[in-house]
């Protein structure tokens, strides 16, 4: 038994040591393949301090030997290595492949580069079939780039030269309320949202208390930069009391403005300090239905099933919700709610406390997914937000009522 | 050293590491809320070792709990903490709030985030009313993804 376990032990050691003898054969010096005298390596059309773009095809070539791909060892072959902001590494052992030390093992001479802003210093090595430099090594002169201020901005997408935005029934130092609808609309130029790219049409945004951004780059998207993305020509506007700035400005697929740029004039309201504001943390206010305000670009929907698949009878359903926050029930904080998930029942009257059954099933803790279990068939799952009181919010956050089928595929056809 | 020996140190130096977090004796200050036992904050959405651009919506899913705005202090509620890039720190203590720990405290299950391009981690991490881990932590794997 003793000596069965020493054996484990020198078993052990000697993988060990043949693992460490593989790390210790990458460190140690070994014979390097000969190259032949007359081997030379430069640069295709590049000279020293030249300037490039900061996305350039950099040609290399060889002379004097063959290009072979890594791993295939043939005489006064190999592969070039391009030698980034670095200088030349142990040439006695392979050359390292990281950010600075670029390989081209499958036999490339000519590579596209992304290179910073400044300057840089590039230099080729050739090297074996296992990375490693010939000896005498084979290596280009190192010159130096300089790389331009990324002059190429991007095309900017064309827009009518009569196109406008504009605001709709709200003038130049008009009052408003504490919280408010903006209205705006535009003329000329066709809104699709943010990601479809096609000329003389982009969605719209806001501009709140700000200048206007740079023209040639994507708008900011922060609270003084209001996207509209989804084209929505309306947002609800919570503003503190005083004097502010709204402005149009519209723009592309990209959130980049067009050419030529096609904004509002910068308007100046006032926000009337109200008398009874609803204002911070307070609860929410009631909007004119009474119901709690929701964002318009807020969304349910479903992770768990998919409209129209077949699940188990017993599955667990999972809840998404976009820009709002999951709040307990009886919690009044602004933009949150709880789910309800109805099942083979139609949609309930939007301006009363979802109903408490079996077939609507209130999340009131806060959840985000339940198992539950259904009889074989066709069923159909609706999600839909509650505020704190379980009344739908305004605009009403619901799902698509998709349909589902439990149990084998059979049974979906069975009359 | 024996074979036998050697291998209760390798045992011992793995389990050392987490020996704070086996006696909560030692938690100090604040109460931490207790979780239900198979409660469980997950991914929906990205999953461990996928490439993302590098805008991307991070999804959250929880099991036996529910979820809450900060400040609410509800038995089995929590709201969700994003770690990037990031381990957790003590358990007994509130999650910081910086670019590395992203707090949902409105209660949402889910965020939009912008990484550079590289290599990243990700963890879930849900903390109470006062953004403290429940006792034990709710927590997620930590995840790699790639942004490209």
């Amino acid at each position: 038994m003793r000596g069965l376990r020493r054996h484990i032990i020198v078993g052990v050691t000697a993988v060990f040591a043949a693992s460490m003898s593989v790390g210790l054969a990458q460190e140690r010096t070994r014979a390097r393949s000969p190259a032949p005298t007359g081997a030379k390596l430069s640069f295709v059309d590049l000279q020293n301090n030249a300037r490039i773009a900061s996305k350039a095809t950099i040609r290399f070539a060889i002379s004097g030997m063959e290009i072979a791909p890594a791993g295939t060892a043939r005489r006064n072959s190999g592969h070039h290595h391009l030698l980034i902001d670095t200088e030349l590494p142990p040439l006695g052992q392979p050359i390292p492949s990281d950010f600075n030390h670029l390989h081209f093992g499958g036999g490339q001479s000519e590579a596209e580069i992304l290179l910073s802003p400044g300057r840089h210093t590039l230099q080729l090595l050739f090297a074996d079939h296992d990375h490693v430099p010939h000896d005498p090594p084979v290596v280009s002169e190192k010159i130096t780039v300089e790389v331009m201020a990324a002059p190429e901005e991007k095309p900017r997408t064309a827009a009518a030269a009569n196109a406008r935005v504009f605001f709709i029934g709200l003038q130049d130092g008009a009052v408003i309320p504490p919280r408010s609808v903006v209205r705006f609309g535009q003329e000329n130029i066709a809104i699709t949202p943010a990601g479809t790219k096609q000329d003389n049409a982009g969605h719209h945004h806001l501009l709140v208390d700000t200048e206007l951004p740079p023209l040639d780059r994507e708008i900011p998207s922060d609270f003084n930069h209001i996207h509209f993305g989804r084209g929505q020509t309306e947002t609800e506007l919570s503003l503190p009391p005083g004097e502010h700035t709204l402005q149009l400005l519209f723009a592309d697929h990209e959130h980049v403005p067009h050419d030529p740029p096609v904004m509002s004039q910068r308007i100046k309201v006032r926000v009337a300090s109200a008398a009874s504001p609803p204002s911070g943390t307070a609860p929410p206010a009631r909007t004119a239905s009474g119901r709690t305000p929701a964002p318009n670009d807020a969304a349910v929907y479903f992770i768990y099933p998919r409209d129209g698949t077949r699940i188990f009878a017993t599955s667990t359903i999972r809840f998404g919700l976009r820009n709002m926050g999951v709040a307990p029930a009886g919690v009044a904080r602004p933009n949150t709610g709880h789910h309800h998930l109805l099942i083979d029942v139609p949609t309930p009257p939007l301006d009363a406390a979802i109903p408490s059954d079996l077939n609507h099933i209130h999340f009131g803790n806060g959840q985000t997914e339940r198992k539950i279990t259904l009889p074989p068939g066709e069923h159909t799952l609706q999600l839909i937000l509650g505020d704190d009181q379980h009344v739908p919010h305004d605009p009403p956050i619901m799902s698509e009522r998709i349909t589902i089928y439990v149990g084998a595929p059979g049974k979906r056809r069975a009359r | 050293m024996t074979f036998a020996a050697r291998r209760l140190a390798a045992v011992l130096s793995v389990l050392l590491p987490f020996a704070p977090l086996a006696s909560p004796v030692m938690a100090q200050g604040v109460q931490r809320q207790p979780a239900p036992r198979n409660a469980m904050v997950y991914f929906h959405y990205p999953l461990d070792g996928l490439r993302v651009p590098e805008r991307f919506t991070v999804r959250i899913g929880l099991k036996e709990m529910g979820v809450a705005p900060a400040g609410i202090d509800r038995p089995g509620t929590g709201h969700h903490h994003l770690l990037i890039d990031t381990d957790p720190g003590p358990p007994d203590q509130p999650i910081p709030s910086d670019y590395n720990n992203i707090h949902l405290g409105n209660g949402q299950t889910e965020v939009v985030v912008t990484l550079p391009k590289g290599t990243h981690t990700l963890q879930l991490l849900l903390g109470d009313h006062t953004h403290t881990p429940h006792r034990p932590p709710v927590m997620s794997q930590k995840i790699t993804v790639y942004v490209r």
